[in-house]
């Protein structure tokens, strides 16, 4: 067990004003068996009535609507939580055994599970451990190949990505080898942003692996959100009108 | 048919000519997208209607009530516990890698448990007078405005035969309308919110929003405020909205939930909806139970929910999915008719006897490679019902959209939409492939 200490922020900044701007913020951490949540708050600068709400998958949603011109948005969380990463999670839903937008492999992915499936027997653990351990050399981890709209089989063809990308194709392989999975997004201590890294179910409970560190989950992980994918689990989604609306978004995050 | 009737009906086809003029001066039309060309057709109505013996009506009713409530039954059980599932009357592959199934929606509980508020029935009517059940249709059933309208004017144009016959007034979908929506009401105005001017239906939206007392709504009129759905109106105030008849696809209902491409969704309604703040009819993710697979199972799911025997039945139908009943599509391809289940509209319907040899084969391997991707029936042979073709009485095979609407009970609306094929060889009575529609008169006795 170990109790932290949370920040993150986010800046969003816009070259004009927008206006009726509707957003939703996956960014308070979920009470659960594995992780107490101590203290939390958000603010949000221009400041904004929001509401709270939770969604299928478990996540704190966070819903506001600007209506005002504005030309920045900012977000911040901070607290304290205690993790227990030997106490494990037990929220099941079939979903996550089935592929989905931005796991669905293409034939190169199918074509290397293939070769792959019957090269490890073992347990469902240390099929996971397989899987990741391969990934981790052939995979390059590199940012600025890949971007939020990447997917398992376009990183996979790029043979690069960041863990997002590791995410994506771990989950791609194991729901292939019928092992339910989920992506999760959170903050762990190995990284100066958000991370991402994979649950797998294992027949009785959620078991967290790291594909992009090649290594098990353990206390130094907070998780933010869960899904099927990494659409399920944006920190930040927003629609908003504007005559031109480049955006420019900060993000920074501190565990201690 | 009575004799009488029978006259009667030749005389209201006698003005035909003066109804369909009627019709187009109304704007009874549906729009249809080809090649990414966007045109508006008119309906073509004919003035034979078909017509149902109320003991024939009773039995319909029964059935349709019965299938309906299974359905909601279905749709809450998916969405929460997924007992069938469970208890292995349904494979679990047929719900998740269903395109209708939406995590989404997952643990959401719409108001009083409706999922399916209005459902569009297809049903057909065999030569031995048997009705079978073709396909439900949950998710946003259009059509009920065409007969309704169509009633109008045949009132107008032949109104003796109102007058003497026992045709149950039908001009009631309005009032049952307005009911159900009532009953999915979370508080506040009712809205029915349209993708616009360019839609297939956008006729039948504005018709409905007048005669329900509905505001008709586009999604920049819209806005989420405080997990509370709001009609911006004119003074620049705003109006809260109870409950949404909605006539967009779940996928473009809210750009921060499903597809974030979306131009005609409302951004943060999935969670206005899921706290219970706002009716949408029908509930989003209702594709699951209206998959043409799923359709497979519907009489088990009577059995199931409801513990009784199904009143009406489904076409016999063949899933590939499973061994047996793929070695019968293969061996009888050219006598089946085969359907894509992720199409709708009469697309990707095809019939084995209109293949070729070399088509059939190339069919035999797609349905191999993809078994989940099919369903096979039986062709029924249908009823043929006459219609007016140039003057001439001819038979053309036709189906009834039955309307049931569930509010605080479900209740079948005792009209539909009898839709037939213009072409003599066509089994196909989709709008979009050119057929045409005639008014059904239910007896009262």
């Amino acid at each position: 067990m170990k109790r932290m200490n949370f920040y993150f922020s986010t800046k969003l900044t816009f070259d004009d004003y927008v206006h009726d701007h509707s957003f939703a913020l996956r960014i308070m951490p979920p009470e659960s068996t594995s992780q107490h949540i101590l203290s939390c708050s958000l603010n949000i600068s221009p400041y904004v009535p929001t509401q709270q709400t939770v969604d299928a998958f478990g996540n704190n949603v966070t819903a506001g609507y600007l209506r005002d011109d504005h030309r920045y948005l900012d977000f911040e969380i901070k607290g304290t939580a205690e993790v227990d990463s030997v106490k494990h999670r037990t929220d099941y839903m079939p979903c996550y055994l089935y592929q989905s937008e931005y796991t669905a492999p293409d034939d190169e992915l199918r074509k290397f599970y293939a070769e792959l499936k019957d090269r490890y027997i073992g347990s469902v653990s240390d099929r996971v451990a397989f899987f990741s351990d391969i990934l981790s050399d052939i995979i390059d981890y590199k940012k600025g190949v890949t971007d939020i709209s990447t997917t398992a089989a376009q990183a996979f063809e790029l043979k690069a990505g960041v863990c997002q990308d590791f995410s994506h194709i771990l989950i791609s392989l194991l729901r292939m080898d019928g092992i339910a999975a989920r992506y999760i997004a959170g903050l762990a201590f190995c990284d100066g942003e958000t991370h991402s890294w994979v649950e797998y179910w294992t027949g009785d409970h959620w078991e967290g692996i790291d594909p992009a560190n090649n290594c098990a989950v353990n206390d130094d992980y907070l998780v933010i959100s869960q899904g099927r994918d990494f659409r399920d689990c944006a920190i930040d989604r927003g629609v908003m009108f504007g005559k031109y609306t480049k955006q420019l978004q900060l993000v920074r995050s501190v565990l201690s | 048919m009575t004799q009488l009737m029978q006259e009667q009906c030749t005389k209201a086809v006698g003005n035909a000519d003066e109804i369909n003029e009627l019709l187009r001066r109304y704007g009874v039309k549906f729009g249809i997208y080809k090649n990414g060309v966007f045109n508006e057709q008119f309906f073509p109505f004919d003035p034979i209607p078909r017509v149902i013996s109320a003991e024939d009506f009773k039995s319909i009713e029964k059935g349709l009530v019965q299938r309906v409530n299974a359905l909601n039954e279905f749709l809450f059980d998916i969405y929460h516990e997924k007992k069938i599932v469970r208890d292995g009357i349904i494979p679990e592959d047929f719900i998740y890698i269903s395109k209708g199934y939406l995590a989404q929606c997952e643990g959401i509980t719409p108001k009083n448990k409706v999922y399916s508020h209005i459902s569009g029935i297809d049903l057909v009517q065999a030569k031995d007078g048997e009705w079978y059940i073709l396909e439900d249709n949950l998710r946003i059933p259009s059509g009920a405005s065409y007969p309704l309208i169509a009633r109008e004017l045949t009132r107008i144009a032949a109104p003796q035969a109102f007058r003497e016959n026992d045709i149950v007034d039908n001009r009631n979908y309005a009032k049952l309308l307005k009911e159900t929506m009532e009953n999915a009401n979370c508080g506040g105005i009712r809205a029915i919110l349209t993708p616009g001017r360019y839609n297939a239906a956008y006729f039948e939206h504005s018709y409905l929003a007048e005669h329900t007392g509905s505001v008709l709504v586009q999604n920049d009129e819209l806005f989420v405020e405080d997990n509370i759905l709001y009609h911006r109106t004119y003074s620049g105030g705003k109006t809260r909205i109870g409950v949404l008849y909605r006539r967009i696809a779940d996928e473009y209902l809210d750009p921060l939930n499903f597809l974030p491409e979306s131009l005609i969704g409302i951004p943060n309604l999935m969670e206005v909806y899921r706290s219970g703040n706002v009716g949408i009819i029908n509930a989003p993710g209702n594709g699951v139970a209206d998959d043409k697979g799923i359709y497979y199972f519907v009489p088990k799911m009577i059995k199931y929910y409801l513990d009784e025997e199904p009143i009406l039945h489904n076409a016999p139908t063949y899933l590939p999915f499973y061994e047996d009943d793929m070695k019968y599509v293969l061996d009888n391809l050219e006598k089946l008719v085969i359907k894509d289940v992720a199409e709708a509209g009469g697309y990707g319907v095809v019939f084995g006897n209109d293949l070729t040899k070399e088509k059939l084969e190339e069919f035999r391997r797609t349905i191999i490679a993809e078994p989940r991707r099919f369903i096979a029936q039986e062709v029924i042979d249908f009823l043929d019902l006459p219609i007016l073709d140039n003057g001439e009485t001819v038979m053309r095979k036709a189906d009834l959209r039955a309307f049931v609407l569930t509010g605080e009970i479900t209740k079948v609306w005792a009209s539909g939409l009898t839709r037939f094929s213009r072409n003599p060889d066509s089994f196909v009575v989709n709008s979009s492939q050119g057929g045409g529609f005639k008014d059904t008169w239910v007896l009262s006795r």
